[in-house]
């Protein structure tokens, strides 16, 4: 049979926003994929050179909109460390709770989208959209905002914890522990999805290593980093974080990763609760000035939901000289090739929702 | 650490075999009077990060492929290539990464500005 | 062949072979009107059925604006659907990708005629009626396979070489089991069958494993998940149907719900003894509720399940449902026939 050369997306029931991929196909037999990128590309970097420090959270937040909060706390936490700020005890707490449940919300929908891909009416999808709803709701009521919150402050946040938060998350967190066991046996017991997913897809150690991928694709690589753990930032240290590895390397372990993660933030976040400490979370407010950057250059690495984020500042007076930025979608996006080639063509896009991708991160 | 551009495929060769195996990024910085190029690198083992620096002069703008040594590197070439004008040799770019670009420009260059630019109150004084 | 035993053959109703025209024609439009009302509204409401199912089965309300409890939606989506333009893509061949939609309803309404509803609701009692039926079915495929090789888009062409791997995998299956029912009935006659499974005799109890690889097999016929290969829109965006523009969309969509409708009233009639059950229930609402339950059945399947791939769909066709249906045959040989 002879090859032919399909082009799909910009626009697609399932390429996750707007990429579009030249894939040749021989029969059902991808040959080769030629990701077409950059129809997001907004120049963040640029735009932060010409904006003030406290002025670019909003566009930081903008690059990967399901977890924005995420992106948001890594991009205050580079200008704290140019500035050599330090984070006051109860608010290092309150961020790591509210980027653990920022992790919950974003793995739902990761696991939503991937059942959608695997051919599944929506069903899994809206299970997970529902359930991410609630934790939105908590993210609401701490950062009064569902979707972009620029919650983070220097040195802290816009406002501490408001009263009951903490019984309204562990109510929460409840209710997550019940879920997620219906879930895992919604999908785990299906034949259909195993079969699709076991084995299809495969990514060793090594190859992950060389292809760079992170975060849940190259923990289920077999890779055992976490930046949570190797160099924790807050008080992941004091929480007994563990990093979940597991060693196939295919699409299910991607997808049963991001599950027992949601399962580790649940227990992180409980810790945390116990532990918060009493005290003062805000931190400095937005003024027109800044505090001058002490360090030139100060490079911050992040565990986003969905993979290391790693910051680069080259730090001027009250605005960068250059902020880059190691987005993880960009990444995992560029291991594609070497993941669906030689696989099926219905194989090709459980694949793509397996690495979870949020085009406005690859693009930047 | 700072290293000469002839001597980068050999260094991260070499840090490779000691155990740097993963590259996390290639970027560059603009210093006006010559740009950075920046690798970032990581030993899995001992999770320990190394920044390699090879300075570039603005009129010699070029730079050897690692590709060869990290596969990882082939997009963020391509990126820098794209926006900084930085030529990489030794290697093969099948297209711009980033489409709708006339390869004239250089956007994360300090010399490219566009249209209205927010200034600090430092810099109107 | 002579009058009698073509008669007898052909097995024409007493309507349309004897008596006088008017009776004959009062009989005809009689027939023509129940048969399209009722195919209308089981349609209509399996459609409306399945976005509620399909939404409660999701956490969500489905349709509730439209009509009560949503039940209008689906007009009004008709209504919209055919207001819009009629677009034909300018590599496609005009003829074929015109006609191939309309032919297929055509088919699967000439398939409505073939079915006995009850005892006495019935345009003609063919001695070979499932046989034909069955024919007429593994054209479907084919004129998908046409009307999307003739719309000239790459999705259609990879979902052309689906629908008809599809029909080589699953139509076996199928004509075995039909086969292994005609050995049991002593012929291919609609109502010997049903008339066979008087009491509670049902051949899905007498014959669970004919009956599992019939209702897979018509699931892979009818496109319906988790074999939706053909119109996979996760993968297609909609396979055969991606160049397809709207009011021609709304006939497919008709057509689906047609589709529907025959095989579970096939279905209904095959493995659920028909229009038998309690004498206080009319034996045409008998099948129609019967065929409503097995439609019940198929909607919660496409809510639960994942789609198939391509490979592994053969695979469980060859591997597992013609080597099934063959030990079938015999099973039924050596119970029922010998």
């Amino acid at each position: 049979m002879s090859i032919v050369r399909i082009n799909v997306g910009p626009v697609h029931p399932s390429t996750h926003g707007v990429i579009r991929l030249v894939v040749d196909v021989d029969g059902d037999t991808v040959v080769n994929i030629e990701p077409h990128i950059g129809m997001l590309h907004r120049g963040v970097e640029k735009l932060a050179e010409t904006r003030m420090y406290m002025q670019i959270p909003p566009y930081t937040e903008k690059l990967d909109y399901m977890a924005p909060m995420s992106y948001d706390e890594a991009y205050v936490a580079t200008v704290e460390a140019a500035m050599n700020i330090t984070v006051s005890e109860r608010a290092q707490y309150v961020r790591v709770i509210l980027l653990e449940l920022q992790r919950i919300a974003s793995h739902l929908l990761s696991v939503g989208f991937f059942c959608n891909d695997l051919g599944q009416m929506f069903t899994g999808f809206m299970w997970a959209f529902k359930d991410r709803d609630i934790i939105l709701d908590l993210l609401q009521e701490a950062a009064g905002s569902r979707m972009f919150y620029v919650n983070m402050r220097l040195g802290g946040l816009r406002e501490d914890l408001p009263a009951d938060f903490e019984d309204h998350v562990l109510q929460t967190m409840n209710y997550m522990e019940k879920r997620i066991p219906e879930y895992v046996n919604y999908l785990e017991k299906n034949p259909v999805f195993i079969e699709r997913t076991k084995g299809v897809g495969v990514l060793t150690r090594e190859d992950a290593k060389q292809l760079g991928v992170t975060g849940p694709v190259l923990r289920a690589s077999g890779v055992n980093y976490d930046v949570r753990r190797n160099n924790p930032y807050y008080v992941y240290s004091k929480l007994q974080f563990t990093p979940k590895v597991l060693q196939e390397g295919d699409n299910f372990a991607r997808y049963k990763v991001r599950m027992l993660e949601i399962q580790e933030s649940i227990r992180l976040i409980r810790s945390a609760i116990k532990l918060l400490p009493e005290g003062d979370a805000k931190g400095l407010p937005i003024k027109l000035r800044s505090p001058n950057p002490v360090n030139r250059i100060s490079i911050v690495n992040r565990e986003l939901p969905r993979g290391e984020c790693m910051m680069y500042l080259v730090a001027d007076p009250q605005k960068p000289y250059r902020l880059s930025i190691r987005s993880p979608n960009f990444i995992n996006l560029a291991a594609i090739n070497h993941l669906a080639k030689g696989g099926r063509f219905a194989d090709l896009f459980s694949t793509l929702g397996s690495l979870d991708l949020v085009m406005g991160c690859v693009d930047r | 650490m700072k290293i000469e551009r002839e001597n980068l495929m050999s260094t991260v060769s070499r840090m490779k075999s000691e155990g740097f195996d993963y590259l996390i990024k290639i970027t560059a910085v603009d210093y006006a009077d010559h740009i950075d190029a920046i690798y970032l690198l990581r030993n899995f083992e001992s999770s320990k990060d190394e920044v390699i620096e090879v300075s570039l002069d603005p009129s010699d703008l070029w730079l050897p492929t690692v590709i060869n040594i990290h596969k990882s590197a082939d997009w963020y070439e391509r990126e820098l290539s794209e926006m900084f004008g930085i030529e990489i040799k030794g290697r093969h770019a099948p297209r711009l990464l980033l489409e709708k670009w006339d390869g004239t420009e250089f956007p994360l260059r300090k010399s490219f500005t566009w249209g209205a630019q927010y200034k600090t109150k430092d810099e109107i004084k | 062949m002579n009058v009698t035993a073509a008669n007898s053959f052909f097995n024409i109703p007493y309507w349309m072979g004897s008596g006088n025209i008017v009776s004959n024609l009062v009989g005809i439009v009689l027939y023509l009107v129940v048969v399209s009302i009722t195919f209308s509204i089981f349609g209509y409401t399996v459609g409306w059925l399945e976005r509620k199912i399909i939404a409660r089965v999701q956490n969500r309300h489905g349709p509730t604006y439209v009509g009560m409890w949503g039940l209008l939606q689906n007009l009004a989506d008709l209504v919209k659907l055919l207001a819009k333009e009629d677009v034909i893509p300018a590599n496609a061949d005009r003829m074929l990708f015109s006609a191939s939609l309309p032919l297929l309803l055509a088919l699967s309404i000439f398939i409505i005629l073939l079915i006995p509803y009850s005892p006495t609701l019935q345009a003609t009692n063919l001695g070979f009626g499932l046989l034909i039926i069955f024919t007429i079915m593994s054209f479907f495929p084919l004129l998908i396979f046409t009307a999307a090789f003739s719309s000239g888009n790459k999705f259609a062409e990879i979902s052309a070489q689906r629908s008809v791997l599809v029909l080589l995998g699953y139509e076996i299956p199928i004509l075995l089991v039909i086969a292994a029912i005609a050995a049991m009935s002593g012929g291919y006659n609609l109502s010997s069958i049903v008339g066979m499974q008087a009491g509670l005799h049902y051949l899905a109890f007498l014959m669970p494993i004919g009956f599992i690889i019939f209702y897979i097999s018509m699931l892979a016929e009818f496109e319906r998940p988790p074999f939706d290969l053909r119109e996979a829109d996760s993968e297609l965006i909609a396979g055969w149907l991606t160049d397809v523009s709207a009011p021609s969309y709304a006939l497919a969509l008709f057509l689906d719900y047609a589709r529907m409708f025959l095989g579970s009233v096939i279905m209904a009639i095959l493995f659920f003894g028909g229009w038998n059950g309690p004498a206080f229930i009319p034996p045409f609402f008998m099948l129609v509720i019967k065929a409503l339950l097995i439609s019940f059945s198929i909607i919660i399947v496409r809510a639960t399940t994942f789609r198939m791939r391509m490979d592994r769909a053969l695979r469980l066709g060859w591997v597992f449902l013609i080597p099934l249906s063959l030990i079938n045959i015999v099973i039924t040989y050596l119970l029922f026939v010998k």
